[in-house]
């Protein structure tokens, strides 16, 4: 039971990790607090929905539709609803707080739209059900591939923010805004991209959901939460940060729920965040200074 | 090369710069004196483009006014600017600050032979190559600043209080690397508090009190000038010593 409490947490974990990576893209470099942010991934895990059961595509094919359209939406979003607050309020304190009211509007524009479509009941699809035997731990196939591909992004875009001439840009501006455009950086331009690729991962995330779990229309709000706890915990900005906290809230939510009481495992979640809140205000992985 | 005037620039209703002009010629070294808040910093930033001056004001490199362009577009036209604080991306490693500074995209080509450049001026940096950017001492963030600023090819380099809280010896040290950029074909244009180091690398000088420019000279000229060694080497004026007002 050990094992396959441990397996689950780390599928979860993986999920809360991929979602939580967009935000802090989102957060760490474009500086938009997104409250909307979890209504994109259910979105996404809505159109991975209508591609499978409407149109017969998979889910992982679906991916190369979904992503494209989240990065592009996003960066509609930004370039249209963020952008203006951006350019008004060069102070960051401003910023969260223009942004926070936005995107909290944004968020029932597009819940709004889901409840419209689909309505509020939850949805979900049958999509490699079919049971694997890892080191004696059977598991479904989907929830197996939900972390596979949770770690390949996690990888990817490791790779793109510290092996590239444009993800060490990216990481100036997350670092210090005011002097980028000192070695030539268009801040706006690269804040909107940032914006923009987090949405991409947020569609990612809603995926990888929507290959494993049930969902509806109002549950967007849930993702936010938790991806939210997972970026402060892991330090805003900071990506194997918030890879090393998405799977400890996963197992820890999965280990309470097998041998507590299902119950407490929100109540668990908020435990943890508020210990670490109390704690390391800067985040398990964060920097004391920042 | 650099041509400014009539810089006007209001912080709110404090009015910051008045009618500032002021030339640098290619290859020259220049430097602006003046007490806190007689606005060198900000004629720095106007020049860069990181603030934006009133209409009217003209920041023109070989005759090409780049007053309103986007601040990130001034690099690319060869002015580097190594602001007060540094400026330095402090949780990135020293390699990626230097790779930053060549991301103009006229430097690209040249980055090798800028990195060997900076690194033959501050062999410090090369020896910490992989280390974190803020955990390093003043010194040699400062000395990285520089090297950033030196990565985007710049034909006029900026510098605001570049000793500023800095150790005696690492400011003789740092004066010495002006020095020899100086000697290069880069234009240096320098605001700083310790006058005897400025003027002792500079061409020529001006004056700033209270956003104007209100003196000129050589530097030769400005260091036996009574008014400068009042206020600023030490002259017997204690009245202007002991307030910190340029007389």
């Amino acid at each position: 039971m050990l094992s396959s409490a441990i397996l689950t947490g780390l599928v979860l974990g993986g999920t809360y990790a991929l979602v939580a990576m967009g935000l802090t893209l989102q957060y760490g470099v474009a500086r938009i607090m997104n409250l909307a942010y979890g209504d994109i991934v259910i979105a996404a895990s809505f159109a991975a929905f209508v591609l499978f059961s409407a149109l017969g595509i998979n889910p992982l094919l679906g991916m190369l539709l979904i992503l494209p359209l989240g990065f592009a939406l996003n960066w509609l979003i930004y370039a249209i609803l963020l952008q203006p607050l951006a350019r008004r309020s060069r102070d960051r304190g401003r910023l969260e707080g223009d942004s926070i009211l936005a995107t909290f509007g944004l968020l029932f524009v597009i819940q709004g739209v889901a409840l419209v479509i689909f309505g509020s009941g939850f949805q979900s699809y049958n999509f490699l059900a079919v049971p694997v035997n890892i080191l004696g731990t059977i598991v479904a196939a989907n929830r197996l591939l939900a972390l596979v591909l949770a770690v390949a992004f996690a990888i990817g875009l490791f790779v793109l923010l510290t092996r590239t001439r444009f993800g060490t840009v990216i990481r100036a501006v997350a670092a210090n805004p005011a002097s980028a455009p000192l070695v030539g950086v268009n801040v706006d331009s690269v804040a909107r991209f940032a914006f923009a690729l987090g949405g991409a991962l947020a569609a990612a995330g809603g995926v990888v959901i929507s290959m494993y779990l049930t969902f509806s229309a109002t549950m967007g709000v849930v993702f936010t939460m938790k991806a939210l706890i997972v970026v402060i915990m892991g330090g805003v900005g900071n990506l194997m940060g918030a890879l090393a906290a998405g799977l400890i809230l996963g197992l820890v939510e999965t280990l309470v729920s097998t041998y507590i009481d299902p119950g407490l495992t929100l109540a668990a979640t908020y435990l943890i965040f508020l210990a670490v809140l109390v704690v390391r205000p800067q985040g398990l992985f964060g920097k004391a200074t920042s | 090369m650099l041509e400014v005037s009539a810089i006007s620039l209001h912080y709110g209703k404090h009015l910051a710069l008045d009618n500032v002009a002021l030339s640098v010629a290619d290859k020259e070294t220049v430097v602006v004196l003046g007490a806190n808040g007689a606005g060198k910093s900000s004629l720095l930033k106007a020049i860069a483009g990181m603030v934006r001056p009133n209409p009217g004001a003209r920041v023109n490199l070989d005759g090409v006014n780049l007053v309103g362009r986007p601040d990130h577009s001034f690099v690319e036209q060869g002015i580097a600017l190594v602001p007060e604080g540094r400026g330095i991306f402090g949780d990135l490693t020293v390699a990626e600050n230097l790779e930053l500074g060549a991301y103009p995209r006229h430097a690209r080509p040249h980055e090798a032979r800028q990195r060997a450049l900076v690194l033959d001026l501050f062999p410090r940096l090369g020896e910490r190559q992989q280390q974190i950017a803020r955990t390093m001492s003043g010194g040699e963030q400062q000395m990285l600043a520089i090297g950033r600023a030196l990565m985007s090819c710049p034909r006029l380099l900026m510098l605001d209080e570049p000793s500023l809280g800095l150790a005696p010896i690492v400011t003789t040290e740092l004066f010495a690397a002006l020095q020899r950029i100086g000697q290069t074909d880069i234009a240096l244009l320098v605001v700083e508090q310790n006058v005897k180091a400025s003027l002792g690398i500079a061409d020529r000088g001006y004056l700033m009190e209270a956003g104007r420019i209100v003196g000129t000279g050589s530097a030769a000229a400005l260091r036996s000038d009574a008014a400068v060694q009042q206020a600023f080497l030490g002259g017997a004026a204690p009245t202007a010593i002991s307030t910190g007002v340029f007389p």
